[in-house]
């Protein structure tokens, strides 16, 4: 059984949102809204700066609050670990919003439905793919592939990174786990 | 003018797509799918592309992955190429202006009727004050050929490029130093010195990736030398917030410590270059303590960075960048540059700076044609041999080293206003956005206003075109077949992704049907761009099927630097053809060759300092930005927008819709400002209003503005009146011998 893991390099990431250009036009996310986005946040005083890139967008929880709360079924999970939405039965209760700690779920205004990143399952990796988000990115900062292939790039990367996972000390035990960033703060 | 609908249109042409897919040589791959490979022209890079289409309607673009550079990436802008496509606001129609210059009033016109207007027009001006009185301006890349190749036969030698406002510097310098272009070898350097070449930014993919990926390496040091915390700044393993305009100074500096402590690879510096004396005299007095004051870098700094670059030579490149329009004073910060890469012997090594081996240079490398080399059917296009009006290439002039198929893009206001050399009647501009790209607006604006005709070719109805009496709507570069090009050791072509929408043409089609109708075509050896690739590939039938069929054609080829044994050895284990050229300390010594006029390195240039004295060797006039304003302000790329050709495109516009200025917070502070005031920034060449944003990422001096907004056309309707055009308060005087535009410029703040 496949289990896909995303991992986001930090330090290779420069917030070009090539990411979130490519998310919109291959899953079609109408204008106001956002699968995925990368935030930069510059901290310190003058000189002593730092800035950091962080990936905006669902996690893939294992133990995932929005399936939880659902009331209708709409939000499932697979056995490899992605969380999808079923359109049908969504009812647009907002409940997965409220319950998802990531703030990664938005309301479709053209579909109506509750939408969020989906790492392109449907439309992509089902085939063979990889997301469009890692497909274009110019830095090569996203890695994605399957957890249980032992020859998968992000095995290689877990190996041998420290891969850290967004709020872990909430348990929902994300899928896409992130390379922390340590370049900046230290200048003469 | 008149919205038009044009969605509806490619929904139709998407239907009949269905019934009859004859699109291209393209196969269909699954169903009424299908994927073209092409080139982007989101910027000027031109990254190789693949393009999904389906039902004839483009739906999601990525890098070709046969460019094993690049392969799948593409940047923000490059995957919004989609949405530029289908922008409602692109034009569609060529339009005839009907009010006064600029009043935005309009009537569409057939092809048949705009052509012969411009036709008619051009004619008659060429009769009653000469082909000269007719200017031309171009952005970069292929529409540059084919305007020029039009001015050419028309006549007129004025013919303007982006050049003066961007990349001449560098390429002056290269030119002047080592007799040509070079390439950095981001890939294996060991330490990068980097003068605010916002790579991460102002992306360059390949380049991008590779410093990405020094970048985030252990074993490596990205210097960055930048007022401002930009994003390679973000990145680097230190960063150094030098006084803008100084760099100079810095890398003065920089060369007094190695030649006074005879830490430079002196063997290279002995057999390749000249001029050492000189460089020697020129530095005497450019210490560590003398550049402190001016740069706001401690001595003690510089000294310890002199030593790591020195301990980490040849593995080193100090970066000459690719926007050079700083100071008045560019040319002596890029040749310093050029300078210090000599010094530290890293020509022709791994990690340094080489020459490019594309195939016509390996062909002569192994001496033989083992590689297609292209023929170029514009060859025989000459810029008339009159005097420009910017005297670009003429003896005693300032532009006297500039390429006269670039030109000055400075210089075109006040030879207009001025009728000097003589006066300039109609000005043909393709896809350039002079009024906001160009310093001094203000200027350019009262001199267009001088003119009697005007043609803008574009797919927006922008700023320039707004002017223009007629306006011709050019395909975007999803529905245009382009020429080949040359990329690495291969090559490359545009192939259209999907049928035009709308009713537009290529800007190959327009220049070479407008050439036809005014019978000045007799130059021309081909009427389509099939047959101009076909003379270009020389009847090689199986290249153009493959550029057709994969976007691009490249060839495995070993990398090879001239003074690298060990890539010698593997090269001529493909290669053995090269062997009785190696020499006895296995280097291809004999393969290196300089073509300037010495055939040497020239650290000190006497054609420059026999028509410009002073400045054949390292100099520090006029560095100076701020010219007794208490800020400067400095402009630079996002990676969301491409200077002023993007920012309309609703994706794009959605993820960044204006440009405030930053400030340092802590002085803003001072002064009582606020995040979002409104302000003007003004000086002697105008003022504009401006939003401030407070940040502690930049210097308590500067000020920085992302550069391309401030737009007037109304028909831009997510960008009209947004944000502020800052080349307003940029002044038309050029840099010194190099004559590119500053863009680092004094300002003060008022309360709006």
């Amino acid at each position: 059984m496949k289990k896909f893991v995303m991992i986001h390099d930090e330090n290779l990431c420069i917030g070009c949102e090539a990411c979130s250009v490519a998310c919109k036009n291959e899953n079609q996310i109408p204008s106001g809204v956002f699968r995925v986005q990368v935030h930069a946040k510059m901290k310190g005083v003058f000189p002593n700066l730092q800035t950091d890139f962080t990936r905006a967008s669902c996690v893939m929880c294992e133990d995932s609050p929005c399936v939880s709360v659902c009331p209708t079924g709409a939000s499932f999970k697979l056995a490899n670990g992605i969380t999808l939405i079923d359109e049908n039965l969504c009812v647009s209760c907002k409940y997965c919003i409220l319950a998802c700690p990531y703030n990664a779920r938005f309301l479709n205004p053209i579909t109506k439905a509750i939408d969020k990143c989906t790492f392109c399952y449907p439309n992509r990796v089902s085939d063979g793919l990889t997301p469009a988000c890692v497909s274009v990115c110019p830095t090569d900062a996203l890695i994605f592939g399957d957890i249980n292939d032992n020859n998968s790039e992000v095995n290689k990367v877990l190996a041998s990174k420290s891969v850290e996972y967004p709020k872990a000390h909430l348990g929902t035990k994300p899928k896409l786990g992130f390379i922390k960033n340590t370049k900046g703060g230290r200048y003469e | 003018m008149q919205r038009r609908e044009f969605l509806k249109g490619s929904a139709f042409l998407g239907s009949l797509a269905c019934i009859n897919p004859v699109l291209s040589a393209n196969a269909f791959t699954k169903g009424d799918k299908k994927s073209v490979f092409s080139v982007c022209e989101m910027c000027s890079t031109r990254c190789p592309i693949e393009i999904s289409v389906k039902d004839n309607k483009g739906v999601f673009i990525n890098g070709n992955p046969k460019f094993s550079t690049n392969k799948t990436s593409v940047c923000a802008r490059g995957g919004a190429g989609i949405n530029q496509l289908y922008d409602k606001n692109r034009l569609i129609k060529p339009l005839i202006r009907v009010g006064k210059r600029g009043e935005n009033k309009w009537r569409e016109a057939s092809w048949d009727e705009a052509l012969n207007l411009v036709a008619t027009k051009l004619n008659e001006i060429k009769e009653k004050h000469g082909a000269s009185s007719v200017i031309f301006t171009s952005k970069a890349g292929e529409s540059h050929t084919h305007m020029s190749n039009f001015a050419c036969a028309y006549g007129s030698p004025n013919i303007f490029s982006h050049y003066s406002s961007c990349p001449i510097t560098y390429n002056m310098v290269l030119e002047h130093t080592y007799g040509g272009g070079l390439s950095r070898d981001f890939a294996n350097a060991k330490y990068i010195v980097n003068f605010g070449h916002n790579l991460f930014e102002g992306i360059v993919i390949s380049d991008a990736k590779k410093l990405a990926k020094f970048a985030a390496a252990s074993d490596t040091k990205l210097l960055v030398l930048e007022p401002r915390f930009s994003v390679v700044a973000a990145k680097a393993d230190e960063w150094l917030p030098i006084k803008p305009g100084t760099d100079v100074a810095f890398l003065m500096a920089l060369i007094h410590i190695w030649l006074r402590d005879e830490k430079y690879d002196k063997e290279f510096v002995n057999e390749y270059c000249i001029g050492l004396d000189e460089l020697k005299a020129s530095v005497k007095d450019t210490s560590p303590k003398w550049q402190e004051s001016i740069t706001g870098i401690s001595a003690d700094t510089i000294e310890r960075i002199a030593d790591e670059i020195y301990k980490a030579a040849p593995k080193v490149v100090i970066d000459w960048g690719h926007k050079t329009t700083t100071t008045y004073a560019e040319y002596q910060r890029t040749r310093a540059i050029a300078i210090a890469n000599a010094l530290m012997g890293n020509y022709e090594k791994k990690g340094g700076i080489h020459t490019s081996k594309n195939t016509n240079t390996l062909n002569k490398i192994i001496g033989e044609d083992i590689f297609p080399t292209l023929d170029n059917p514009s060859n025989v296009f000459k810029v008339p041999n009159t005097p420009r009006i910017d005297g670009a290439g003429e003896v005693g002039n300032k532009n006297y080293f500039v390429s006269r198929k670039h030109g000055v893009l400075m210089d075109i206001a006040p030879a207009i206003l001025s009728k000097k050399p003589y006066p300039i009647k109609a000005w043909v501009n393709t896809r350039f956005n002079h009024l906001v790209n160009v310093a001094n607006v203000n200027e350019s604006l009262k001199a267009i206003n001088e003119l009697d005709f005007i043609v803008s070719i574009d797919i927006y109805l922008n700023d320039f075109s707004n002017l223009a009496d007629v306006v011709l709507p050019e395909s975007s570069y999803l529905e245009r077949d382009e020429s080949i090009a040359t990329i690495g050791n291969g090559y490359y072509m545009r192939n259209k992704a999907v049928e035009v929408i709308g009713d537009t043409k290529s800007g190959f089609d327009i220049f070479r049907k407008l050439a036809s109708m005014m019978k000045i075509d007799e130059l021309y050896t081909y009427t389509t761009i099939d047959e101009y690739r076909m003379q270009q590939a020389k009847g090689n039938v199986d290249l153009l099927a493959n550029l057709k069929k994969d976007g691009i054609v490249t060839y495995k080829v070993p990398s090879l630097y001239l003074r690298e044994p060990k890539t010698i050895k593997e090269f001529a284990k493909t290669y053995p053809q090269i062997k009785d050229k190696i020499d006895s300390n296995g280097e291809l010594s004999s393969l290196i060759n300089f073509k300037t006029p010495s055939k040497k390195i020239e650290l000190f240039i006497e054609k420059v300092e026999n028509l410009f004295p002073t400045h054949g060797c390292l100099n520090t006039t006029d560095y100076d930005v701020f010219k007794n304003h208490e800020f400067c302000l400095t402009s630079g790329k996002t990676p969301i927008h491409t200077n002023a050709h993007t920012q309309n495109i609703p994706i794009l516009n959605e993820l960044m819709s204006e440009s405030p200025v930053w400030i340092n917070e802590t002085k803003a502070k001072e002064l009582g400002f606020k995040d979002g005031d409104l302000v003007y920034l003004e000086n002697e060449f105008g003022k504009i209003q401006v939003k401030l944003m407070l940040t502690q990422g930049i210097r308590p001096d500067t000020l920085f503005i992302y550069h391309g907004f401030g737009r007037n056309t109304p028909a831009l309707k997510n960008i009209h009146e947004i944000g502020a055009n800052d080349s307003i308060v940029l002044g038309s005087r050029s840099g010194y011998v190099c004559s590119t535009m500053v863009t680092n410029i004094g300002v003060d703040i008022k309360r709006a």
